[in-house]
């Protein structure tokens, strides 16, 4: 039996520890090639038009590898924090999937809680009776790929680079290199550092979002949430850029919260969506990062607006 | 303190008869119209849904009729109805707006006694005796659940009206008295009225119309401004629908989900399609859809505004659902765009197929 890994989604968070389980249960895995062109035009092939660009992708990399494996794991993770979400299409994911790509293997499609050990051991049990491997293995391989899991430390945090700005998103738009033009690279070669929210404590996040009216309920927009205010109140970076995907409902809500929030600091979002062609947002880093220049040079008390694009 | 909310359907009627009944003032923004739809996309993000544009529409224009409490209702996720409040006051809010809002949100969440004193602090304002709070209470369910069995009647009857037109007046007309009535005795009074003429329109019941299920996301398929009227439009073609998301299917919803007793036939027809929670009621509309085959319905609409997160899973099931049972599913989306003519083509186009399906007996319809 071959299991297929679509590289999609939140796949970069969970590579290392799904690998060394299937390792340790000694089941042959395929994984589907980094994001391309090909992998692209297949999802938008596949997916019903309105899903937002990281969902077709999936699509794309499911397609790409569906005839080459037995079985696909769709995970269908709901949470991964205690009374939140991620997205209600990740909630439907394998619907989805099964629905809008044709003559698809075997896929997962039990409910994944992430943030506890019972209800995880539960999901991978169910996976490895799919694998016909009993409990005390899966156990096993659980112990061993959370292991290395744990030891993995995610994000940036660019050091020696004259500014430094806060790249935000969700995960799969900031790991996904091709969805995303590669802009850490960009930005570097632009002398801009670049940190994510992996290196702001949870302590500092959480005091920024208790100051909201309503408990966020979707998780990754509670860590944008509370790190781009945190960061830009103590301006601890001199920028922020928020990596959205055309058409997500969640950050269409956040990004508004924290423009609100942070008022005149210099925040630029970034959309992507199918489109390929770079030069736009080249035009665009570039014209930030001198706009970031330009507010160093004349001070900070500057607002990062055009009207003073003129005074210096 | 002057109430206000957003609207949704018929829910103002039931509104006006609860509050006239406290006696605590309140402002009926003016039907959701063009003017607040320009208003709300205006100020709200570019990219949230079309709900969320036309309820600050609703907001600013009852704030300047003198509104200054908003009543709405909270979810927790993962639909973005649940953080619908904290951008909405914020929008406001940097607008210059001075407004307190009441977010009736999930007791499991914000706790009993939080929910408690929510709703305290709105019948506190009424000088009544509790006895009557609880009256205005029961008159108000009372009144939405006549309003929207009037609705869905009149609906279905006008496939089988024999003077065309007379349904969709008769509904037309009781709408409009019950908003002029502000004597709540009497507002019941007039509904019952209508319930009863409705029975007598005469219909011919040998007539064969076409039969339309509608399914979706609830704004769009409750407040018919955001669907551009499209029930008004197949009442003018003749064709009877039917449509089982409204107001007071949602009370009972809601407060059968306490006991998970809601919407168990749905729920049930859903599960071979979609076995878990999305969110918002995307499984509701699998298995509405489902259940429109079974009843043997001619056709389905799907209704939902651009970038509705849980309508887009539940999309891509219908598309299997049509393949399968051999049902035509056309799915209309809705934005800020107001023109008429592309919808009115595509419904016509819809209803032309469904005539020649039946008349052909064609099986296919790809």
């Amino acid at each position: 039996m071959i299991v297929g890994l679509p590289k999609g989604l939140l796949f970069h968070q969970y590579e290392k520890f799904i690998t060394e389980f299937l390792k340790v249960l000694q089941i042959d895995y395929i994984i589907s090639k980094d994001t391309n062109k090909d992998i692209l035009n297949l999802g938008v092939k596949y997916c019903v038009d309105e899903a937002c660009l990281p969902i077709k992708i999936f699509h794309g990399h499911v397609a790409s590898i569906k005839d080459r494996c037995d079985l696909v794991i769709v995970p269908r993770i709901v949470s991964v924090h205690e009374k939140e979400f991620i997205c209600p299409k990740f909630n439907g994911l394998p619907e989805m999937i099964l629905h809008n790509i044709p003559n698809m293997p075997a896929i997962t499609t039990k409910p994944l809680y992430l943030y506890s050990e019972k209800k995880t051991l539960a999901w991978l049990e169910d996976f490895g009776s799919m694998l016909n491997k009993n409990k005390n293995q899966v156990r096993e391989a659980y112990i061993r790929g959370k292991e290395i899991y744990d030891r993995q430390k995610l994000g940036y945090n660019d050091k020696r680079y004259r500014r430094r700005v806060l790249l935000v998103g969700h995960p799969y738009n900031i790991d996904d290199i091709y969805m995303n033009m590669n802009i850490k690279k960009k930005l570097n070669d632009l002398g801009v550092g670049v940190m994510t929210h992996h290196y702001v404590r949870d302590k500092d996040k959480q005091k920024e979002v208790d100051k909201l009216y309503k408990r966020p309920f979707w998780t990754f927009a509670r860590h944008t949430y509370g790190s781009c205010v945190y960061l830009g109140r103590t301006q601890q970076v001199d920028g922020i850029i928020y990596l959205s995907s055309f058409n997500c409902g969640i950050d269409s809500i956040f990004i508004q919260l924290i423009k609100n929030e942070l008022k005149d600091f210099p925040l630029l979002v970034v959309k992507i969506d199918e489109h390929t062609g770079e030069a736009g947002l080249n035009t665009r880093l570039e014209a930030y990062t001198d706009m970031l220049e330009r507010k160093k040079k004349n001070g900070s008390n500057f607002p990062a607006s055009r009207e003073h694009l003129y005074s210096m | 303190m002057v109430v206000t909310f957003p609207h949704l359907g018929n829910t103002y009627i039931a509104c006006k008869i609860m509050f006239d009944s406290l006696g605590i003032d309140y402002v009926i923004p003016p039907l959701s119209n063009k003017e607040a739809l320009r208003i709300g996309a205006f100020h709200s993000p570019d990219e949230i849904c079309l709900p969320f544009k036309i309820m600050i529409g609703n907001y600013i224009q009852s704030i300047e009729k003198g509104a200054d409490t908003v009543i709405i209702v909270g979810s927790c996720g993962p639909c973005r109805l649940g953080e619908y409040c904290e951008l909405q006051m914020s929008v406001l809010k940097n607008l210059g707006y001075q407004v307190k809002f009441i977010v009736v949100d999930y007791p499991g969440e914000i706790g009993i006694k939080e929910l408690a004193s929510r709703i305290g602090y709105i019948s506190n304002q009424s000088h009544k005796k509790k006895i009557e709070k609880l009256r205005a209470l029961y008159r108000a369910v009372k009144a939405i659940r006549l309003m929207d069995y009037i609705e869905q009647s009149a609906r279905m009857i006008a496939g089988y009206e024999i003077n065309r037109g007379e349904c969709k007046r008769l509904l037309l007309q009781c709408r409009d008295r019950v908003f002029n009535e502000s004597d709540p005795s009497k507002a019941l009074k007039i509904l019952k009225s209508y319930k009863a003429k409705l029975s007598k329109i005469p219909i011919d019941k040998k007539r064969k119309p076409l039969k339309i299920a509608i399914v979706g996301e609830i704004y769009t398929n409750i407040e018919s401004f955001a669907n551009h009227f499209i029930e008004d439009t197949l009442m003018d073609y003749g064709i009877a629908t039917y449509k089982s998301l409204s107001p007071s299917w949602w009370l009972k919803y809601t407060g059968l989900k306490v006991l998970k007793l809601h919407a168990v036939r749905a729920r049930l027809a859903a599960k071979q399609y979609l076995k878990y929670e999305v969110g918002a009621y995307a499984k509701e509309t699998v298995g509405e859809a489902v259940l429109a085959y079974e009843r043997g319905y001619d056709g389905i609409i799907h209704l939902l505004p651009v970038g509705c997160m849980p309508e887009i899973v539940s999309k891509s099931i219908l598309t299997s659902i049509a393949k399968e049972k051999d049902i035509p599913i056309m799915t209309l989306l809705f934005d800020e765009m107001t023109g008429e003519a592309g919808y009115l083509t595509r419904i016509e186009a819809f209803i032309d197929l469904l005539e020649r399906r039946r008349r052909d007996h064609v099986l296919s319809w790809r």
